[in-house]
């Protein structure tokens, strides 16, 4: 057969050689890249935890690796929630914390003294390398080491992942997504296979996942969804029979010994699809085995309707059991992905968070970049051979994207799926322009015309049957191949072009947009240097050192970790927001006038209140801008205290200059934003929220109640102390007026004191 | 002389206990009062021993106020729910509708300037003043939206009894899916081998994805307008969009996915050199040509993106 370029004469075997030592490199450099491009964060910081909820993970690693395993199981937390405290051990996913005290315990076995931080620092950029590598064995299965090779690259440097897995995102999700990819891989070797083994090991993984991410739920129903659908398509075998009970018997046995998931997986509807699938498992595979034993086709008649009744009785025994209450019903968070009005109505904490928001495209481009439009190209590929393990990638595509535009968080999810698809299509590309196979010229010309035209003509954007009748009209003729060098060339070169810019733009993104650790903030100068703002530590560490151990800080619940991780103090609510009446009565005081604030205080024990304030320099994040929240969230418990619409306007704006309304002006929260604000600028005119953009009125708000007592250096945290009661007895406002000199004005003279007989 | 009952009822309107005559008003309007700017002075007068709930709106089509003409079913609603109460209770607590086009000058006295909005009035006097002191106007808060549901229960907190309000049973749904799925078995005849060609689902999971990844959700939950108010249809910022863009996006996703499809499956099963030659380049072009633009778009998104294409 001729060839478009000459091969150089080597034999198969040192081929093949040279093609596993290359893959081994390959392998190896995209985990270096994988963990490289994460550092950015420590290379442009330092090490140090990022944002919110890592600093509990840290927090309770510290616990793990100082105390042990038994003491962090029984962890109780009385600084958290205060005055209720947290069981810890039993509300927690302990995965990741116990992955950081093993590798921390193995570490200091081998005598390297490895500080607990700069684990958990680096555990996220570490277990990417091992995404990677789950990934190269997945997409091995969809098609060959090939593209095997480019879904590891993909998903090494690609931002969707990398957002939640830079070097000091300690998160849930920084080991969450290896073992989700891995759990996959060995799914679908148990199905191809039919292998107990291979399922005992995805149960083990699964077991894994549980114990470290409530994303679990997503393994839990994808194989139960991939294995029905694998039996309306006739393709029931006792592979999967094999592979699905013995992941789903000791998987589900396993995931109960999570002390946070408990009895869950027999008690919750969204375990219910997977308990079902294999109760019908069951039943077809008995139908199967009492079928070929049975000869007379009433007895067929009869086997085929008893397993149609059997079915019902067990769905109406699921209807039943919800109805009765056995079952707990859709809700919560998983069920605000089906009924996405759902969340805003009854759990406003959920639909406050930003990453719980729907996705618009540009997100999905800034996070995926090409391999976007390769998905799709990717899943048809996945559809024209449509072996078992292709229905799982073409299920995963659908619910994948579908989770994805529906939360933000989600993107993380769908990333693994896009990378695999995209790399099956790229390395299809790659396939047939590299295959130095050349088709021979057909000697009749006058056929070609009939299938070369067809394409271009009819073929729509979605590929439907036209696309399949030239494969298959092509396929027998036998012909199939690239002529000429040219087009090889371009391709080729068009491809290398293309994916250079998907490094340059994941480069871009990662260093640009995911790598600020939130805590630590940096602007530019005038002359580009970068000018580094460090207000949350400095406040942090001004509580921790000038404040009784024992005094407890009130602030909104998203610094409820970071004050207990790094200002070491009991705090009312934090990001395991379990209790919404506490959060609820935060927010009331946030919301409330001081005199209406203080007893709650008082009530609370609150030493201190931290709020944050980004007026001064333009920090968006701010407690004003998350105050309608604060709001919200009191009034669904308080609506008759507490109401949104007195905090806009007449005109309905949200504002905080002369025009904001009186209830906005006395809450308390206002207050502390703005005490001494205008005093800043001398009083004049000047007074700018920057973040509002709008100008403050010239005299700052007086605070009878409370007192400053710290304020970082551009403002961005306010630390303000609660006073104790007035020794006299008096209320602390008229005790106010009273030293600034203002008489109180009586209507009737106030009763002497008795005097002592 | 059938003119004198009409000159003499003012007169005996006046003299008439208030409450009397506003249930009288509330029955003729079944259940909601239609008011005047006399009677909103009644209904609301600062010595009352009943509470009110009242719609002001803009119904008429010159307006142009569609959330009044969305949130008018379900106040309706509500009040024939309450109209159902029974007349000892049902007398102390009234529904009213003030139109804008009635009432101009009420509304400019309450300073409002946009419509729906819903006043709720306590009484003063009465077994039902509330303890608070507190007697309202206490302004309804949409941001639980327009349904009936929501409504109800919060107008419950301020009517002498719970309003008796239950979601009237969705026949039109059922029906319409028992119809829908006794038509889909009985066409299953037919639609069967349509089901059971695969490239039938490809194309519902590559549309579904493709719609999915242009940021449809966002535009559903979100309920974002199809294009600008001026015509544009490039929703200025990173986390917005309109409802165009989920067309375009999704357009250029699949135009830029066919072109790769093409060259890897279509183009290499080519007889003739020449012609391969020709949709290789043909297909590279609009490779490079759509990228470019879809660079462009996510240009003018995010402005801080250093990188462009060809465009």
């Amino acid at each position: 057969m001729a060839t478009a370029y000459t091969l150089p004469d080597i034999s198969p075997t040192a081929v093949k050689n040279t093609a596993s030592l290359v893959r081994i490199v390959a392998l190896a450099l995209i985990s270096g890249a994988a963990i490289a491009s994460r550092l950015f964060a420590v290379i442009n910081f330092e090490s140090i935890i990022h944002e919110f909820d890592p600093w509990f993970n840290y927090r309770a690693t510290k616990v793990l690796a100082s105390q042990g395993f038994y003491e962090f199981w029984n962890w109780f937390d009385p600084t958290a929630w205060y005055p209720l405290g947290r069981v810890v051990g039993g509300t927690v996913y302990p995965g990741l914390m116990a992955t950081s005290g093993v590798i921390y315990n193995v570490l200091h076995k081998l005598n390297l003294p490895v500080d607990i931080r700069n684990i958990c620092v680096l555990l996220a950029p570490g277990f990417s390398a091992l995404t990677a590598w789950a990934t190269y064995m997945f997409t091995k299965e969809m098609k060959d080491a090939s593209a095997g090779l480019l879904a590891a690259a993909f998903i090494g440097i690609t931002p969707g992942y990398i957002s939640r897995s830079v070097a000091g995102s300690y998160d849930n999700e920084a080991i969450a997504i290896f073992l989700l990819m891995f759990t996959f891989f060995l799914w679908i070797k148990a199905v191809k296979l039919g292998s107990a083994l291979y399922g005992s090991l995805a149960a083990l993984f699964y077991f894994y996942m549980v114990a470290a991410w409530g994303g679990y739920a997503f393994i839990t129903n994808m194989i139960p969804v991939h294995a029905l659908t694998l039996m309306l398509m006739g393709r029931y075998s006792s592979r999967l029979y094999v592979a699905y009970c013995s992941w789903y018997a000791i998987g589900t046995l396993s995931s109960m010994q999570v002390p946070f998931v408990g009895f869950q997986p027999v008690r919750t509807s969204e375990h219910m699809g997977a308990l079902g699938v294999f109760g019908l498992l069951q039943i077809v595979a008995f139908a199967q085995l009492a079928r070929a034993h049975m000869s007379s086709k009433q007895f067929k008649d009869l086997l085929f309707y008893s397993v149609i009744g059997i079915g019902l009785i067990g769905a109406g025994g699921f209807v039943g059991l919800t109805y009765m209450g056995w079952i707990a019903p859709w809700t919560g968070r998983f069920y605000s992905l089906w009924d996405t009005g759902y969340a805003k109505k009854y759990i406003p904490i959920i639909a406050s968070v930003s990453e719980h928001q729907p996705t618009a495209w540009p997100s999905f481009f800034m996070d995926l970049q090409l391999l976007i439009f390769l998905f799709p190209a990717g899943v048809i590929l996945c559809f024209r051979e449509l072996r078992d393990e292709h229905v799982f990638v073409i299920i995963y595509a659908l619910v994948g994207s579908y989770f994805a535009g529906v939360m933000v968080r989600l993107m993380l999810t769908l990333t693994p799926c896009v990378c695999v698809s995209a790399a099956v299509a790229f390395s299809s590309l790659l396939d047939t322009y590299l295959d130095p196979a050349k088709p021979e010229v057909p000697v009749v010309e006058e056929t070609a015309p009939a299938t070369a035209s067809k394409p271009a003509a009819t073929a729509t954007a979605t590929g439907t049957s036209a696309i399949d009748d030239v494969v298959n009209a092509a396929k027998k003729s036998g012909k199939r191949g690239i002529f000429d060098l040219d087009t090889r060339l371009i391709i080729v070169f068009n491809a290398f072009c293309m994916l250079s810019f998907f490094v340059l733009h994941c480069t871009w993104v990662t260093s640009n947009a995911y790598s600020s650790p939130s805590v630590v903030l940096a602007s530019q100068n005038q002359d580009g240097s970068q000018h580094i703002i460090d207000d949350f530590r400095e406040a942090y560490y001004w509580l921790r050192q000038n404040t009784p151990e024992t005094s407890v800080v009130m602030s909104w619940w998203d610094y409820g970790y970071q004050i207990a991780g790094m200002a070491d103090r009991p705090t009312l609510v934090d990001n395991n927001t379990w209790n919404n009446t506490h959060i609820a009565t935060v927010g009331k005081a946030m919301a409330s006038t001081e005199e209406v604030a203080y007893p709650i205080l008082r009530k609370h024990d609150v030493e201190y209140v931290l709020v944050i304030f980004g007026g001064l320099i333009g920090y968006s994040g701010d407690d004003i801008n998350k105050f309608l929240w604060m709001v919200r969230i009191s009034q669904g418990v308080w609506p008759d205290e507490i109401q949104e619409p007195n905090y806009f306007t007449p005109q309905g704006e949200y504002r905080v200059d002369d025009r904001a309304s009186a209830t906005m002006k006395n809450s308390l929260m206002y207050k502390m934003s703005y005490y001494r604000f205008a005093e800043l600028f001398g009083g004049s005119k000047q007074a700018m929220d920057r973040v509002r953009n709008q100008r403050l009125p010239t005299v700052s708000p007086t605070l009878d109640y409370l007192d400053e007592a710290f304020t970082s250096e551009n403002w961005i945290v306010r630390i303000y102390q609660v006073k104790k009661e007035d020794p006299l007895g008096r209320d602390l406002k008229s005790a106010n007026a009273f030293t600034d000199g203002k008489k109180r004005k009586r209507s009737k003279p106030v009763s002497r004191r008795r005097a002592i007989m | 002389m059938h003119w004198l009952p009409a000159l003499l009822l003012p007169l005996l309107v006046l003299a008439k206990d208030p409450q009397l005559e506003l249930a009288e008003l509330a029955e003729k309007g079944n259940g909601v009062i239609k008011l005047t700017p006399n009677t909103f002075e009644l209904l609301t007068s600062s010595n009352r021993n009943w509470s009110a709930a009242i719609q002001l709106t803009a119904l008429d089509k010159r307006r142009r106020c569609e959330p009044c003409k969305n949130f008018d079913p379900s106040w309706n609603e509500v009040a024939q729910a309450w109209h159902k109460v029974p007349k000892a209770e049902r007398d102390n607590h009234f529904f009213a509708t003030l139109d804008f086009d009635d009432g101009q000058a009420t509304f400019q006295k309450l300073g409002l300037s946009s419509a729906p909005a819903v006043y709720i009035y306590s009484a003063t006097d009465g077994p039902h003043a509330p303890a608070s002191g507190r007697f309202g106007p206490h302004k309804y808060d949409f941001s639980s939206g327009f349904e009936a549901g929501p409504l109800a229960e919060q107008l419950s907190r301020h009517t002498p009894i719970p309003i008796p309000y239950s979601e009237p049973f969705n026949w039109g749904k059922l029906l319409t899916s028992i119809a829908g799925v006794v038509s889909f078995l009985s066409l299953l005849r037919w639609v069967g081998p349509f089901l059971q060609n695969k490239w039938v689902w490809a194309a519902g999971t590559i549309f579904t994805s493709l719609v999915m990844t242009s940021g449809y959700m966002f535009t559903q939950i979100r309920g974002v307008p199809f294009t600008g108010p001026n015509g544009s249809w490039v929703a200025a910022g990173y986390q917005n969009m309109y409802g165009q863009e989920v067309q375009v996006i999704s357009l250029i996703y699949g135009t830029l996915a066919l072109s790769f499809l093409m060259l890897t499956a279509v183009v290499p099963y080519q007889t003739s050199p020449g012609r391969q030659r020709v949709q290789v380049y043909l297909w590279t072009f609009v490779i490079m040509l759509v990228y470019s633009v879809l660079i462009a778009l996510f240009k003018v998104k995010n402005r801080g993106y250093p990188f462009r294409l060809f465009l």
